[in-house]
């Protein structure tokens, strides 16, 4: 395998936009969680929203993909200087040696609920909302590589809430098969009716902030994000490298994780021997840590199984809300910080943690110097992915 | 960048295409039947679950589950890639309607079942597949892209991959941005290929903004400028060997592919 490197990265989402209000919120532990003010939703519980996102308007031949979604990963291009390296990136390879694969759950569909509230006297889509690049799963992947001027493969990865997280495995496999010299990869969801209103049908939302890991947990809170990296063998300046993942398939049940967490095990342990580590030689899980009574539990469980004493974990969604097909950038970011800064982020919100994870759940934010760092991020459909990120 | 894929073997899913068989009576010059893509060959989910699973499952999971067996594979093996433009357009057409009208009610199940990876999940499920069973869109590129994700995992993981291309039909407002008439899925089971066997080539093409590939009948013409997914049906033409290639099939974005026997 090449030795991959995260040569850039970037995220926003309502804990901040860009690197260094994030760093400043994980510390302080400020969560950008708030009410539940998300318009045409009555329902009670707390989200986290972007501040400004309706505000973005994608000009010239871009105002083809104008939609929430997009509008979103706009705002996420423009911090930490992610467009004048991505610029880079295209003074050191041809663009069409540079992939792009974005993962998304909601991609357009903001939208695409607007145009069946707003229907004509037919039935029809009024012209305004007669948007082909904008009603796909693909407008994310689609967006990014117009925005950036990327000409290699372009991909939309879809897996609810593990696409992209494996976002990075693909653009590994494309680099190692020799479809790429480097690729652009990320994640975007946007806040929307479908999934406020869907997994408030499961009955899987909180009332109140989410609380990862606590006995007491309620359930998860609905939030966005939208995040890049990119991934090259040889880059100027390295954040990380990109050492191992495991993608696998539950093969159980549409919505519910398998009872012994036998996929997230699995794809653990894939992440471990692809990286070739040991488990004691991970410093820090960043979890899905849904906060769904069932997620943390079997997530819980499947820690134990993996590592005989797991390293610190913690879930970083009572920051961010859970950003679905966003949650495996956002988390891989939030991961790469703790690597790069040697601060571990607590699990906000755990006041009375889960008696089988009292022991490793950080309550507390930690400084603490670590060489590999784990991420997980599961999904419907029984799709799970685990990334294993290493010092530069 | 090009590279050498086996085909081990294929299905098919659509009107009047019920399977290979199907295909190939109207690629020597049979007429194009009208009967629908039949459930009932589906052995790996329950009649009951048939029924009630979304119409995107029934119609990706037949020509799947043909494909793993005319390649000989347990359907429980090679790790899987869905491709699809649109995803279940029934499913977006409910939901949307229903969060327009009354929000409160929407169903936990069409909500679950309305990923786009909804399709890949049931498989897994259906075929006890507990590798990686990923799905992607590449909107009307999506045959594109599939075929190059597939063939990454061939040569990154030397073993095979099963591909499933399906796209359907948007009956409501959908229409306005998604045209096509007639539903459509087909499947590969892609290998390595060793130098004697039977192979074809994969070249990416840059800038091919329009596709150019040998004559179907007419019928089968039709279906192929009708549902993007359905421009597979030369891919699946060449693999009987009832086409010469090189096909060309372009994307609107990224690499196209020129795709050709293996000399």
């Amino acid at each position: 395998m090449k030795d991959l490197h995260i040569a850039a990265m970037t995220l926003t989402c309502a804990a901040g936009s860009g690197l260094d209000a994030l760093r400043a919120s994980l510390r302080n532990g400020e969560s950008g969680l708030r009410r539940n003010d998300y318009p045409n939703c009555e329902l009670d519980t707390w989200i986290g929203r972007v501040e400004g996102v309706e505000n973005v308007t994608l000009e010239g031949d871009l105002a083809r993909f104008q939609c929430r979604n997009n509008q979103l990963a706009a705002l996420a291009l423009d911090q930490d200087g992610f467009r004048a390296q991505a610029a880079a990136l295209l003074e050191r390879h041809r663009p069409e040696r540079i992939a792009c694969v974005v993962g998304t759950s909601t991609a357009g569909i903001s939208s695409t609920e607007q145009a069946f509230r707003e229907l004509d006297e037919a039935g029809e889509f009024r012209p305004e909302h007669v948007m082909p690049w904008v009603h796909t799963p693909h407008t994310s992947a689609a967006y990014v590589a117009a925005a950036l001027g990327l000409e290699g493969p372009v991909q939309t990865v879809s897996t609810a809430c593990s696409s992209s997280a494996k976002v990075f495995a693909t653009a590994a496999r494309l680099i190692e098969s020799g479809w790429a010299d480097a690729a652009v990869v990320g994640g975007v969801d946007s806040l929307c009716l479908s999934v406020l209103y869907g997994f408030h049908s499961l009955e899987l939302v909180s009332s109140d902030p989410c609380r990862p890991f606590d006995r007491d947990r309620r359930g998860l809170n609905l939030g966005e994000a939208a995040g890049f990296a990119i991934v090259e063998p040889r880059p100027q300046a390295s954040l990380g490298r990109l050492l191992g993942w495991g993608e696998t398939s539950d093969a159980h049940h549409m919505a519910s994780p398998h009872p012994e967490g036998a996929g997230a095990i699995a794809a653990m342990r894939l992440a471990l021997e692809r990286a070739g580590l040991a488990p004691d030689q991970v410093g820090y899980v960043n979890c899905h840590g849904t906060a769904t009574p069932m997620n943390d539990r079997i997530e819980t469980a499947a820690l134990r199984t993996v590592f005989e004493d797991p390293p610190p974990a913690s879930s970083t969604k009572a920051w961010t809300g859970h950003t679905l097909g966003a949650a495996g950038i956002t988390e891989t970011v939030f991961s790469l910080l703790s690597l790069g800064d040697g601060f571990l982020p607590a699990s906000l919100n755990c006041q009375d943690p889960e008696p089988d994870a009292a022991d490793f759940i950080l309550r507390e934010g930690r400084r603490q110097k670590v060489d590999a760092v784990m991420s997980n991020s599961f999904g419907f459909g029984g799709s799970n992915c685990t990334l294993i990120m290493g010092a530069a | 960048m090009n590279v050498r894929l086996r085909i081990l073997g294929s299905g098919l899913s659509a009107p009047g295409l019920p399977d290979i068989d199907a295909l190939a009576a109207v690629l020597a010059g049979g007429e194009l039947g009208d009967e629908k893509p039949g459930s009932s060959s589906i052995s790996l989910l329950s009649p009951r679950e048939r029924r009630r699973c979304p119409e995107t499952v029934r119609l990706s999971m037949a020509a799947a589950e043909q494909a793993c067996s005319a390649a000989g594979i347990d359907p429980a093996q090679p790790d899987a890639v869905f491709t699809s433009g649109m995803g279940d357009l029934a499913i977006s057409d409910y939901m949307c309607r229903t969060l327009a009208e009354t929000p409160e009610l929407l169903s936990p199940m069409r909500f679950h079942n309305s990923v786009h990876n909804a399709a890949a999940g049931y498989w897994s499920i259906g075929a006890g597949a507990r590798g990686d069973v990923t799905a992607l869109s590449g909107a009307s590129d999506s045959l594109v892209t599939g075929l190059i994700e597939a063939a990454s995992r061939v040569a990154a993981d030397r073993r095979p991959v099963l591909l499933v291309v399906y796209d359907t039909v948007a009956d409501g407002p959908m229409r306005a941005v998604w045209s096509p008439r007639h539903p459509f899925a087909c499947a590969f089971v892609l290998g390595v290929a060793d130098d004697a066997e039977a192979a074809i080539e994969l070249h990416a093409q840059e800038g091919l903004r329009q596709d150019d590939c040998p004559p179907l009948p007419a019928a089968l013409a039709e279906r192929s400028a009708d549902n993007p997914a359905a421009r597979a049906l030369h891919l699946l033409a060449l693999s009987l060997g009832r086409g010469h290639g090189p096909l060309r099939l372009a994307a609107r974005q990224g690499p196209g592919l020129r795709i050709e026997p293996a000399a």
